[in-house]
C-alpha cells in the first residue's frame, strides 16, 4: 500500500523524462491557434457582438472586432486556470485522506499553475475592456466571479504563509483549495445563470463559432494545458530536490 | 458512565456559548456598537448626496455591508476564548462527534448574529430610510436577512477555526471570509433592494433567494464535512 | 453500559496499561516520533524525558487521541487507539499547564459543562464531590478568571478527574506554579493516584524522577531508554539524561 503510493508519488521518472518536451509541443500549439486565429478566423463576425449593440457609445451591429482576437488567448487561459483549481481540490482531497505530503506540495503546485493562468486572463481581459467596452473596469457577472476566484487564490497563499506547523498548514490549505473549488463551477456557469452577460456561452450543441474559429481555440486551448502540465511538472522536480538537499542539511547538522 | 446522545452534548455546548455571553456580553456588546459606528460612517459618507437621491436603491447594498463587517468581528471573536486556555483541546478529548461542535458553535454564532441585526435594522430604518417611502413589500427583507445570515455563521464559523491558529488572525478571517461569502451577499442583496425599493419581485427576489439557498445548503454541508479536519489539526 | 466498562476493565486488569508497537509520526521527511515500542504495566507512572525536539508531547498528543499516529498501533487499557479513539477518550483524562478552563464561567460552570459532554450519571453530585476534593467548594460560583494560578490548576486537575479516568497525562504540569503551588499539586496527585496509570512530560528531571515508577528517555523521536525505577540510579541516569539532551541540542 505505501509502497504503491510512493511509486505513483515518484518523481523523475516518465511523466518528467518528457515534460520540457510536452511544454515545447504546447508553446508551438498555442501559437499556432493565435497565428491561425489572425489568418484563418473571419474577422467580422466577433463572439461579443450579437445583433445590435452598445458600444463604446455608438450603436454597433456589425463592426470589425480586430481586439476579438485576444478571445483565442483569453479563454484558453481561464480554461487552464480552473483545471488548475480542480486539480489543487482534488490533491486537497488526496491530501486528507492519506496525511501524505506529497500530496499537499501538488496542491500548493497547482494552485501556483492556476494563479499564473490567471494572471494572464486577468490580463489579456483587461485588454479586452478597454478597448471593446471603453471601461476599465465593471462589476459584470463573469468578470467579478472570476476576480473574486483570484482573491481566493490569493488568499490561499496568504493562509499557507500564515501557519507554521507544516501538517496544521496543510490540512488547512487543503480545505480551503476544496471550498474555494466551489467558485469555480459559479463561476463557469454565471453565463448561462444570468445571460445577460457580455461573456457569451461558448460550450454548448448550438455553439455560434464557427469551425475557423473552434480550431484556433481548440489548439491553443490544449497548447495551453500542455504548457501548464509541464511547468507543472517542473515545479514539482525542483521542489522535490530542494526538499531533499533540506534534508540531507538537517542530517548533517545532527 | 452512560454516553449522552449526541442532540444532548450539542445542547450542552450552545448552552456554554450562551451562559458564556450572558455573563460577559463582549460578543452582542461589541458588535452592537462596531454596527452602531458603521452607520454613523454611513451618515458621513452619504451626507452630500443630492437631497433627491434614491438612498433606497442603496439601502440593500449598504445593509449589507453592515451585517458583513459585524458578523466578520464577531466571528473573530467566537473562538478566541475556546483558544484562550486550551478549551478547545479539552472538548476534543471528550468522546463526541466533532461535527457537534461545529453545530453548536455555528448555532450560537447564528443566534449573536441574529440578535444584533434585530437590533441593527430599526436604527437602519431610523436614520436613513425615514425620509423616503419603502415598498409596501419590505417586511420580505427578513427572509434573505435569515438565509444570508445562516450562511455567513456556517462558513464563518469554520474559516474562524482556522484563522484562531494562524498569525494576524484578524486580517486574515477577512481575507478568507469576503471572496468566499461573496456569492451570497450578491444573491442577499438583489433580493433584499429589490423588496425595499420595488421591482420584479417574483422573478428577481426568488431567484436571488434560491441562489442563496443552495449557496447556504453546500457550504454549510461541505463545512460540516470538513470540519473534523480542521478542528483535529 | 456501566457494566460493559467493568468488564472491559476486568478483561485487560492483568494486561499492560499502554502499549506501543513501533509507533510513528511523520510528516514528509520530518519524524516526530519514530517506531517507538513499549509496554506500560497497569498503574505505572512513566515520566517520558528528553531536550525540546524530541518528540515528547507529540507521543502525549497521540497518546491523548488529538493527534493520529501515521504508523504502528497504540492501545490504551487494551483499546485500539486508531481503530476506537472515541472508547478510549472515556477511559483517559489529560491535565496540561493549559487549564482547558473558560476563563468567563464559574468554577461549577466548567465543570458541569464538562460532566454533561462526558454524561456523567448524577453531574451534580459528582461536581459537588469534586469540587470539595480540591477544596474549592467556597468559590464555586466565582468566574475562574478571578481564580490565582494554583486554584486554577487543582480546579483543572478536578475537570480531569470528573470522569474517573483509568488513566492520566500530565503535560507539563509543573510551569508556571509557584513552589507552594507544587507542593499542593503533587499532593494532590498524590491523592488522585491510586491504582491509575499516569504518564508525565516534564522538564524538571528531579521531579520527574521522583515521581516515576519507569522513565522512557527519547531524543530526535526514538527510544533512548526505557527502564523500571529501581534498575537506575539517579546519577548514572542525570548523566545519561545530560548526554541525551546535549546531543539533541547540537
Amino acid at each position: 500500500m505505501a509502497k504503491d503510493l510512493d511509486k505513483k508519488l515518484a518523481v523523475g521518472q516518465g511523466l518528467d523524462r518528457y515534460a520540457s518536451a510536452v511544454g515545447l509541443i504546447g508553446a508551438l500549439l498555442s501559437t499556432l491557434g493565435f497565428i491561425l486565429a489572425f489568418v484563418l478566423a473571419a474577422p467580422v463576425n466577433g463572439a461579443s457582438v450579437d445583433g445590435v449593440e452598445m458600444i463604446g457609445g455608438q450603436m454597433v451591429s456589425n463592426q470589425l472586432l480586430f481586439s476579438q482576437k485576444i478571445f483565442y488567448f483569453h479563454m484558453p487561459a481561464a480554461v487552464t486556470s480552473m483545471v488548475a483549481l480542480a486539480f489543487t481540490a482534488w490533491f486537497g482531497i488526496r491530501f486528507l485522506t492519506t496525511r501524505d505530503a506529497r500530496y499537499d506540495l501538488r496542491a500548493k503546485l497547482a494552485t501556483e499553475i492556476a494563479l499564473l493562468f490567471i494572471i494572464m486572463t486577468m490580463f489579456s481581459g483587461e485588454m479586452w475592456e478597454r478597448f471593446e467596452w471603453g471601461v476599465w473596469w465593471t462589476w459584470e457577472p463573469r468578470l467579478t466571479t472570476y476576480f473574486i476566484l483570484m482573491l481566493l487564490v490569493f488568499a490561499y497563499f496568504i493562509l499557507r504563509t500564515a501557519v507554521d506547523e507544516p501538517e496544521r498548514r496543510a490540512t488547512y490549505a487543503s480545505v480551503f483549495g476544496i471550498i474555494t473549488f466551489i467558485d469555480v463551477p459559479i463561476c463557469f456557469m454565471i453565463t448561462r445563470l444570468i445571460p445577460s452577460s457580455v461573456h457569451p456561452v461558448v460550450f454548448r450543441t448550438d455553439s455560434g463559432l464557427s469551425p475557423d474559429m473552434l480550431v484556433p481555440l481548440l489548439l491553443s486551448m490544449f497548447g495551453m494545458f500542455c504548457i501548464a502540465f509541464a511547468l507543472y511538472r517542473l515545479r514539482l522536480r525542483t521542489e522535490t530536490m530542494a526538499q531533499e538537499v533540506d534534508a540531507i542539511k538537517r542530517e548533517i547538522d545532527e | 458512565m452512560n454516553k449522552p446522545s449526541t442532540f444532548q452534548q450539542y445542547v450542552t455546548l450552545l448552552r456554554k456559548d450562551l451562559q458564556r455571553e450572558f455573563r460577559t456580553k463582549d460578543m452582542l456588546s461589541s458588535m452592537g456598537i462596531y454596527a452602531l459606528l458603521v452607520l454613523v460612517v454611513y451618515g458621513a459618507a452619504l451626507s452630500q448626496t443630492a437631497r433627491q437621491f434614491d438612498v433606497l436603491q442603496m439601502s440593500g447594498g449598504l445593509l449589507w455591508a453592515l451585517i458583513v463587517f459585524t458578523s466578520l468581528l464577531g466571528l473573530n471573536r467566537s473562538f478566541s476564548h475556546e483558544k484562550e486556555n486550551g478549551c478547545l483541546e479539552g472538548i476534543m478529548l471528550v468522546p463526541l462527534d466533532r461535527s457537534v461542535v461545529f453545530l453548536a458553535k455555528a448555532t450560537s454564532n447564528l443566534l449573536f448574529l441574529l440578535v444584533v441585526e434585530v437590533v441593527v435594522l430599526p436604527l437602519f430604518y431610523f436614520f436613513f430610510l425615514t425620509t423616503t417611502q419603502p415598498a409596501s413589500t419590505w417586511p420580505m427583507l427578513l427572509l434573505p436577512l435569515l438565509v444570508g445570515t445562516i450562511g455567513i455563521a456556517g462558513i464563518g464559523t469554520l474559516l474562524s477555526t482556522i484563522t484562531v491558529n494562524t498569525r494576524g488572525k484578524d486580517v486574515l478571517l477577512a481575507v478568507l471570509f469576503i471572496p468566499l461569502v461573496y456569492p451570497l451577499l450578491y444573491a442577499c442583496v438583489s433580493a433584499t433592494t429589490v423588496v425595499v425599493a420595488g421591482g420584479d419581485i417574483e422573478g428577481v427576489y426568488l431567484n436571488a433567494l434560491l441562489l442563496a439557498a443552495g449557496y447556504d445548503v453546500i457550504m454549510v454541508l461541505l463545512s460540516w464535512v470538513l470540519y473534523d479536519f480542521v478542528v483535529s489539526a | 453500559m456501566a457494566e460493559q466498562c467493568d468488564k472491559d476493565l476486568a478483561k485487560v486488569s492483568d494486561a499492560d496499561a499502554i502499549v506501543l508497537d513501533n509507533v510513528s509520526k511523520v510528516f514528509g521527511d520530518r519524524h516526530a516520533v519514530d517506531g517507538l515500542s513499549l509496554a506500560l504495566p497497569q498503574g505505572a507512572f512513566l515520566s517520558i524525558f528528553g531536550p525540546n525536539g524530541a518528540g515528547k508531547t507529540t507521543l502525549l498528543r497521540m497518546l491523548a487521541t488529538l493527534s493520529r499516529p501515521t504508523e504502528g498501533t497504540i492501545s490504551v487499557l487494551g483499546i485500539d487507539l486508531k481503530e476506537h479513539p472515541d472508547e478510549v477518550r472515556e477511559h483517559i483524562g489529560l491535565i496540561s499547564h493549559n487549564s482547558m478552563l473558560y476563563a468567563d464561567l464559574s468554577a461549577e460552570q466548567n465543570l458541569m459543562l464538562t460532566a454533561r459532554l462526558y454524561g456523567i450519571a448524577d453531574p451534580r453530585e459528582r461536581v459537588d464531590q469534586m469540587l470539595d476534593a480540591v477544596e474549592l467548594s467556597h468559590r464555586r460560583l466565582d468566574v475562574v478568571r478571578t481564580f490565582s494560578r494554583g486554584m486554577t490548576q487543582r480546579l483543572s486537575i478536578a475537570r480531569a478527574m470528573l470522569h474517573d479516568p483509568e488513566v492520566v497525562f500530565l503535560d507539563e504540569p509543573y510551569s508556571g506554579l509557584d513552589p507552594h503551588a507544587v507542593e499542593i499539586f503533587d499532593q494532590l496527585i498524590d491523592q488522585v493516584r491510586q491504582n491509575r496509570t499516569f504518564v508525565m512530560v516534564s522538564h524538571d528531571l528531579s521531579k520527574g524522577f521522583a515521581a516515576c515508577t519507569h522513565a522512557l528517555v527519547m531524543a530526535r523521536g526514538r527510544k533512548v531508554a526505557f527502564e523500571g525505577k529501581d534498575n537506575i540510579d539517579f546519577e548514572a541516569f542525570a548523566s545519561l539524561y545530560r548526554d541525551t539532551v546535549g546531543m539533541g541540542v547540537a
